[in-house]
């Protein structure tokens, strides 16, 4: 008797809880990455418009730099202390689904709202069939040129493939002073994908379809191969193992460097930093039988299934993915538009900076979705150090990381 | 003697004992309870793995490179730092004109966050447009640029002497303190004896100096064994592992490649060694004292 009533009492008591919690503080926490020194004024503002526009809630913006979002996602989601929602880097998402901390959003998701993406970048979140994540940040790489270089070693036009590449770096070296032909990134994140470019021109692939590591094939020891001989004859920068995208990013923007592959953001550093630089985007060089791959990259936002507002949590990311809110956004941090009216409006229709990108995109491969691919990442990483460093010969090093990887996908299954 | 409980040491120390404890025991239960479990890489337990997770770290040959490396690491930068700091406190220990402004300088990169200075160090060394190669080259020392951080035979070398830099200023403060420590009257009796000053150093200053080498050698060897900043704002332990220490390896296992199982167990053993190693050290360095 007395139990019972104390159960009636309890149960009162959190259901009033509850509600009044539900009244008053309808609380979301966010933790975004930080792109660049935009971001974080950026989603302030869209949390204050949207707490405006919804009277009672209260949207609250984690901001964390990129090196070391996962650390804090990691530690945040042991403790249980993890925001609402979350950007994370769409490789990572495997993980979050398969572990059950990312919620499905396809509850959400109405058939106009997912009208409102490029299929491109909305893909890499859907798993099983079911949406995990949304495309807040999209991007691809292409091939940066600088034009008065080219002019001046007498280049006509940039080069479509590696060979051309190759004799244009050639041509570059030829007019002496501190200038390199080819930027070659050999450190730290994306250093792996700087070779794929190379590998996919010779028609290889990352994970071949038997589910092994591609790296120990034809096209990637070629691959390798032409990333030797350009360093073996001095047509990169000097000692490309200390050198990591923004170093070389630095020399490109210094007029030093003739050609590197990078992101669009590249762009918008220029015309912040350099803008008398002459340069030019183009095509990722292709291989002999017209293969080319360029890298795209997409960053998710995700909503914990732990939170306790999933609601609110989803209007304030329906907000966030309005044509208005996108456009502002990938201005600030020079993305690619990844919603479709967003990417008819002439700031970015007209871009042509931004056009070369696009052209790219039906080219793109995204990183495997596949449990490990950091470590696999890591291992093609340092194998390529060896290579690039003269340590250790193309095919053993590359039969050794391919072993490794391969190592790797079976511990995982 | 009836004394009251509240005076006996034992209760005196508690609350101190305490408070370190739930500072360190129980994240050290933590971590081990973790080193036995299967854990996926967000830190949640999934059952009981046994020593699979240790085998896994002594199955890794790059457990033993860093492993390596780091006893080369520490044994570097603390001798180097002894070496340098024991010259670098006599001459602070003078009296000369300008003697404040000379420890004010040679204290200064102690205010300065590690991290700060490593990534300092990272644009002076970079290969291109370093400060340290453009000084080179203004001395004529060299006649082209060197990449100091492009590989393992350059990087490691001068991350050892960022680890001596960063750590002469709280090395020459103990030693300073020692030093102070030393009666005047012992030097003013050996120099009526005729001692010169190498003699000096050696039978006079050198003994009475040694409690405070010890207390810097194990205070240095806890530090500079654990110390994450240099290495991972210069090199991230690459190229291709090659200045990976035990603590570099650790962050890569445990937040780039998720392995929190394996993490938990390698720090486990790092807090082992180092705890063995300071044991073995102050138990010789004492038995030394009091023969």
């Amino acid at each position: 008797m007395s139990l019972h009533w104390l159960k009636v009492a309890a149960a009162t008591g959190v259901a009033a809880v509850a509600l009044a919690s539900a009244a008053y503080a309808q609380t979301v926490r966010v933790t975004v990455a930080e792109y660049s020194s935009k971001t974080g004024p950026y989603f302030e503002k869209a949390a204050t418009e949207f707490e405006a526009a919804n009277p009672g809630t209260d949207v609250q913006i984690e901001v964390v730099p990129w090196d070391v979002l996962q650390q804090k996602l990691t530690t945040d989601i042991s403790g249980g202390a993890n925001a609402d929602l979350a950007i994370i880097g769409t490789r990572w998402l495997i993980d979050y689904v398969s572990q059950g901390i990312a919620a499905p959003l396809d509850d959400y998701i109405t058939d106009d709202f997912r009208g409102r993406f490029i299929d491109t970048f909305l893909s890499p979140s859907v798993m099983d069939g079911k949406t995990y994540g949304l495309p807040i940040a999209a991007s691809a790489r292409a091939m940066y040129y600088n034009k008065a270089l080219f002019e001046q070693a007498g280049i006509t036009a940039p080069p479509a493939t590696w060979d051309e590449l190759k004799a244009a770096a050639e041509k570059i070296k030829a007019l002496g002073g501190d200038n390199y032909g080819f930027g070659l990134q050999g450190k730290e994140i994306e250093t792996d994908v700087y070779f794929y470019y190379a590998l996919w021109s010779q028609g290889g692939n990352l994970i071949e379809e038997d589910g092994t590591s591609g790296l120990d094939t034809e096209a990637a020891y070629k691959a390798a191969q032409i990333y030797k001989d350009l360093i073996d004859q001095g047509l990169t920068e000097p000692g490309v193992t200390s050198l990591n995208r923004e170093d070389v990013q630095n020399l490109f923007k210094q007029g030093r460097i003739g050609m590197m592959i990078t992101a669009p953001f590249l762009s918008n550093q220029i015309k912040e930093e350099a803008p008398d630089l002459q340069y030019g985007v183009a095509a990722i060089p292709a291989g002999p039988n017209g293969d080319r791959g360029t890298y795209g990259v997409t960053d998710s936002i995700i909503m914990f299934e732990n939170s306790q507002n999933k609601d609110t949590a989803w209007k304030f990311m329906d907000y966030l993915f309005t044509t208005e809110k996108r456009a502002e956004f990938d201005e600030n941090e020079g993305f690619l538009p990844v919603n479709a009216q967003e990417a008819a409006m002439p700031l970015f229709a007209d871009n042509a900076d931004l056009k070369a990108f696009t052209d790219l995109l039906p080219s793109a491969r995204f990183a495997p979705v596949i449990a490990g691919w950091e470590e696999m990442a890591a291992a093609t990483s340092n194998a390529l150090q060896r290579i690039y460093l003269g340590e250790g010969e193309i095919q053993a090093s590359l039969d050794q990381a391919a072993a490794e990887i391969n190592g790797i996908i079976e511990a995982n299954q | 003697m009836n004394r009251s409980i509240f005076t006996n040491p034992y209760v005196l120390i508690a609350p101190a004992f305490m408070l370190a404890a739930f500072i360190i025991l129980w994240p050290l239960f933590q971590i081990g309870e973790i080193s036995i479990s299967n854990v996926n890489r967000f830190g949640q337990l999934r059952g009981f793995s046994g020593p699979e997770n240790f085998m896994a770290v002594f199955a890794d040959p790059q457990f033993l490179a860093s492993l390596w490396r780091t006893v080369i690491w520490t044994v570097g930068i603390v001798a180097g730092t002894i070496l340098v700091s024991i010259p670098v406190a006599l001459i602070l220990n003078e009296d000369f004109y300008g003697r404040g402004l000379a420890r004010v300088i040679i204290m200064l990169p102690w205010a300065v966050s590690l991290t700060m200075t490593a990534i300092v160090w990272r644009w002076a060394l970079s290969g291109e447009s370093g400060m340290l190669n453009s000084a080179l080259l203004g001395l004529g020392l060299i006649d082209q640029n060197i990449q100091w951080l492009a590989q393992a035979s350059t990087a490691f070398p001068v991350q050892i002497a960022i680890g001596i830099l960063v750590s002469i200023p709280f090395t020459t403060t103990i030693f300073l303190g020692g030093l102070s420590a030393i009666p005047d009257d012992l030097y003013e009796a050996a120099r009526l004896e005729g001692a010169n000053g190498w003699q000096i150093f050696l039978t006079i200053t050198l003994p009475l100096l040694r409690p405070f080498i010890n207390i810097a050698v194990v205070m240095n060897t806890i530090t500079v064994f654990n110390s994450f900043p240099i290495i991972w704002a210069t090199t991230q332990g690459g190229p291709a592992n090659s200045t990976d220490i035990l603590v570099t390896y650790l962050y890569k296992l445990g937040f780039n490649f998720g392995k929190l199982g394996e993490a938990s167990a390698l720090s486990l053993l790092m807090f082992a060694l180092l705890l063995f190693f300071t044991i073995i050290y102050v138990r010789l360095a004492m038995r030394g004292e009091r023969a």
